[in-house]
């Protein structure tokens, strides 16, 4: 009798932990096992978001298009490649509306994998120029950023600045500063070279960045530019927003290091400036499509477009937008003229071929 | 016939839920490995050429390293705490506990921000006193810095182990060898470290399951590792089989060090020989050897939790009123709510497997109490992606169910709390375990039998006896499990449900977005919480009868 009654006690708790667990969940607001008729009433108004990213702006942003529109904007912040499988796991089951990343590569994966479908917008293609979205328009760029070399005004005179592959010139040996190839930045950069140069080219260009590495890569993006100023090296390659947000910080010695550098964008006679995009597309098993699309919308509206671009210091892709102040100090620059979409196309020969020429 | 009589001797709702549970477990690892016999690919080759010589060798520098200073510093420690009285004696015998309430992940943040370029030291080195400094010196992203972070988060493993072993167990050893006039040195080597082998082995294997499984602080060094590779294979390149093929090797590298944690631990077993047992007595120290002792204990101390702390302060001071709001406390309760709840169900379910496997002297429970380590010794980010598989194909099995209903088909285990939950079981069952089967250990069946014999049912027994007697064990599993689940990340990453995060999530988006100063609010506390758990786990520890 007592052993009986223990099985059922333990079973009794596992589900009582269960039931807690999923009460927990509701009051989350994230709800799918409510009675039907809450369903109806949420489905309505809400949007699923998987997102990569996590400033803080986002959800600000969020936030203001739930008041105006009623619609409720649900979150899953993860990072790219995993949310991109949980996608593709979930399969025509998922939840999720809408794939929001920071790597133009990645959003085509998505795509490749078969994870987003067509959205047929004219708000969106009128807001957003033709090379930042998808030739399906499966994704959307929101936002975009420059991949630039930064360098010491002190030490380097902006003459003896041109171009990425001049970069791999014996006169730079030591003086690089660069992350790592498991950076997705890193690897979209040489995907583009991959496109506009040819994957022997490509191989060339990160065997002599390689070569000319002023140490073995490590940390982000900001700590390239600390290197400089640190002596370490020279030059460092580096994304636009984070020598922003350096100029910005709120640690007077990242803002005293950001200072003495300027902002070079290479490639300017020839084949323009790496840029990348934030963006975003409709899932191919999107439940609340109507919705998404209107959030892709307003995220790509000119007065959205101002606040979300200025936050973290990014360009915006609406060009009915001035950039903020400080991107227009930096001046205009030729772009890559490159539709996004081959980013992720060469990604997998860009991995590739860093690994092949043992960029750490 | 005799098998299945055997099994049915063995038989009683104790070895039902085992079974239950075991097989739950065990699940989502089968769902992952059965691909690990698929043949090679094209990555695979790619990956064998130019990057498995290199993640061999770095995870294994890595592990090695990590486990001797871990040794060398958690066994001094244990063995100076426990026979010398110094200042702060009190102090000391736990905050040399505290720095695992520091996730390495979070250590590492915290020190590459103190050493940098902008870091507190170097900054006042030369705004102060005009001197610029060669960066070499400050440079931490590297394979010694990663050892050194894990050193010094993770020691506290062996130390407490080796501690609790020596306080406990070995008084008569030593006092015997002092007596018969052998100095401290000959002591801890002809004594202390032969006896305190088996605990020694115990704690260093816990750091070195740690340092393999480790994600945070290797991608953060831009180290590539087995883990870091495992995460590029399966969601960098998209081939779940080189990944799964890399986790199977981690797998294989792993289960070679358990063994051979058995062979070393060989069969020596000390345990009580009389239901007495003294506590070691800690001797007054005098002279520049207190000094000496008294300034490790302050080192390692200000080096493995002090320094960084103060750090995270000033961070906090720094950004506390951008971070802090109400959606903030919503991240304290999640995580602490899921902390718990998953601690709660491994305890019981630690319970059931641990008291069965003793019991029954059959095969049968010892299969279980393996099965309950596999967990730990397989990568976070694989166990999310098992589980994942598993809870979705659940889903799918009750679409036909909704349908039936007259609802639209759609997933309702896998978005929820309790996959999570769920993983976490997975992954630290083994933690509880083994505390509660230390627990069990201690006390041997003796009682148990004693019980049984006067008449009381295993079931009875368990409740009136066995669970009294390892209170202790069950408190200190307790908090070990929760401080591990509240430190968790990459398998919450990858599982959690919609507007679910916890601190440890959060910490991990501020500080891959480069701003490790919005990061420290939430790593504060996490550290707090976890710090006050192990404060706890030492009054109980204390407390146990000895």
């Amino acid at each position: 009798m007592f052993k009986k009654n223990i099985f059922t006690a333990v079973v009794m708790v596992l589900l009582a932990a269960l039931v807690l667990a999923g009460c927990g969940k509701s009051n989350e607001g994230a709800s799918s096992s409510d009675n039907d008729a809450k369903k109806e009433e949420k489905k309505s108004g809400e949007v699923n978001l998987y997102t990569s990213r996590h400033y803080d702006v986002d959800d600000k942003i969020f936030a203001d298009f739930t008041k105006e529109t009623g619609i409720k904007v649900n979150l899953i912040k993860g990072e790219e490649d995993e949310l991109i499988e949980r996608l593709s796991r979930e399969g025509k089951a998922t939840k999720g509306d809408l794939f929001f990343t920071s790597d133009a590569g990645r959003l085509h994966w998505a795509k490749d994998k078969d994870l987003l479908q067509s959205v047929e917008s004219d708000t969106l293609n009128n807001n957003i120029p033709e090379n930042l979205r998808d030739k399906d328009n499966q994704w959307f760029g929101l936002t975009k950023r420059a991949r630039v070399i930064v360098f010491d005004k002190k030490k380097v005179d902006e003459s003896e600045l041109s171009t990425y592959e001049a970069l791999t010139e014996d006169k730079w040996k030591g003086k690089v500063l660069i992350r790592s190839s498991e950076n997705i930045y890193n690897q979209s950069l040489v995907s583009s070279f991959v496109s506009l140069n040819g994957k022997d080219e490509a191989k060339k260009w990160a065997e002599g960045i390689v070569n000319n590495m002023a140490r073995d890569p490590q940390g982000g993006d900001r700590d390239q530019a600390k290197g400089i100023v640190a002596g370490e090296g020279d030059v460092a390659i580096m994304n636009s927003y984070y020598f922003g947000q350096m100029l910005n910080s709120e640690d007077p010695e990242e803002v005293k290091v950001a200072k003495q550098l300027s902002v070079f964008f290479p490639n300017q006679e020839t084949t323009g400036t790496h840029i990348n995009i934030s963006g975003i597309g409709v899932t191919k098993h999107a439940k609340n499509k109507e919705n998404a699309i209107k959030l892709m919308e307003y995220l790509s509206s000119p007065e959205v477009q101002k606040v979300f671009a200025e936050a973290n210091y990014e360009y915006p892709v609406n060009k009915e937008v001035e950039p903020s102040e400080l991107l227009r100090s930096w001046g205009k620059f030729k772009e890559q003229d490159l539709n996004l979409s081959e980013l992720g196309e060469n990604n997998a020969d860009a991995v590739k071929i860093m690994n092949e020429v043992s960029w750490k | 016939m005799y098998l299945i009589r055997k099994i049915r001797s063995q038989f009683n709702s104790w070895a039902l839920l085992s079974v239950i549970f075991s097989i739950l477990i065990l699940l989502p690892a089968l769902l992952i490995m059965v691909q690990l016999f698929a043949g090679s690919n094209e990555n695979w080759e790619h990956i064998k050429e130019f990057m498995l010589k290199n993640y061999i060798v770095n995870s294994v520098t890595l592990v090695s390293f990590t486990g001797l200073f871990t040794v060398l510093i958690g066994v001094s420690a244990a063995w100076l705490i426990s026979a010398y009285k110094v200042p702060m004696h009190r102090f000391f015998k736990w905050g040399l506990i505290l720095p695992l309430a520091i996730p390495p992940y979070i250590g590492a943040y915290t020190y590459h921000g103190i050493l940098n370029y902008t870091g507190v030291i170097q900054t006042t080195l030369r705004n102060q006193f005009g001197i610029k400094v060669d960066q070499k010196f400050f440079d931490i992203m590297n394979i010694p810095g990663a050892v050194f972070i894990f050193t010094m988060f993770l020691y506290p493993y062996v130390y407490i182990i080796t501690r609790s072993f020596l306080e406990n167990q070995s008084s008569s050893l030593i006092e015997n060898a002092r007596l018969l006039g052998k100095g401290s040195f000959m002591t801890f080597t002809q004594v202390v470290l032969p006896v305190s082998r088996a605990a020694i082995v115990g704690g260093v294997s816990l750091v070195i399951l740690e340092v393999f499984n480790d994600y945070g602080v290797v991608k953060y060094f831009g180290i590539q590792t087995f883990s870091t590779a495992i995460f590029q294979a399966w969601f960098g390149m998209g081939d779940i089989y080189s990944a799964i093929k890399l986790a199977g090797t981690l797998m294989l590298i792993v289960v070679l060090i358990l063994i051979l944690e058995k062979v070393i631990r060989g069969r020596k077993q000390y345990s009580y020989s009389t239901s007495k047992v003294r506590p070691l007595q800690p001797k007054e120290l005098k002279g520049w050897k207190k000094f000496a002792v008294l300034s490790f204990f302050i080192s390692l101390f200000a080096l493995a939790f002090g320094i960084p702390f103060i750090q995270l302060i000033h961070w906090v001071y720094m950004t506390y009123d951008v971070i802090l709001n109400t959606a903030f406390v919503d991240l304290i309760w999640n995580s602490i709510f899921v902390a718990a709840i998953g601690s709660v169900i491994i305890i019981i379910v630690a319970l059931i497997i641990a008291n069965f496997s003793r019991l029954s002297k059959g095969w049968m429970g010892k299969l279980f109490s393996k099965i309950t380590v596999l967990g730990y010794s397989i990568p976070g980010a694989v166990i999310a992606i098992g589980v994942l598989t598993l809870f979705l194909s659940l889903d799918e099995k009750v679409f036909t169910v909704y349908e039936w209903l007259g609802l639209e088909p759609t997933l309702v285990l896998s978005l929820s709390i309790s996959m999570l939950i769920f993983a976490y079981v997975v992954r630290f069952l083994a933690v509880g375990f083994n505390s509660i089967e230390s627990g069990f250990d201690k006390v041997g069946t003796v009682f148990t039998e004693a019980s049984r014999t006067l008449g009381m049912s295993v079931t009875k027994t368990f409740f009136k006896v066995d669970i009294k007697m390892i209170k202790g064990a069950i408190a200190g599993g307790f908090i070990l499990v929760f401080v591990d689940i509240l430190k968790e990340l990459p398998l919450t990453l990858i599982l959690q449900p919609f507007n679910f995060y916890t601190l440890a999530t959060k910490t991990f988006q501020y500080a891959s977005d480069e701003r490790i100063h919005e990061a420290s609010v939430s790593s504060m506390v996490i550290i707090c919480i976890s710090a006050l758990s192990i404060f706890f786990l030492h009054r109980v520890l204390e407390k146990e009868p000895k």
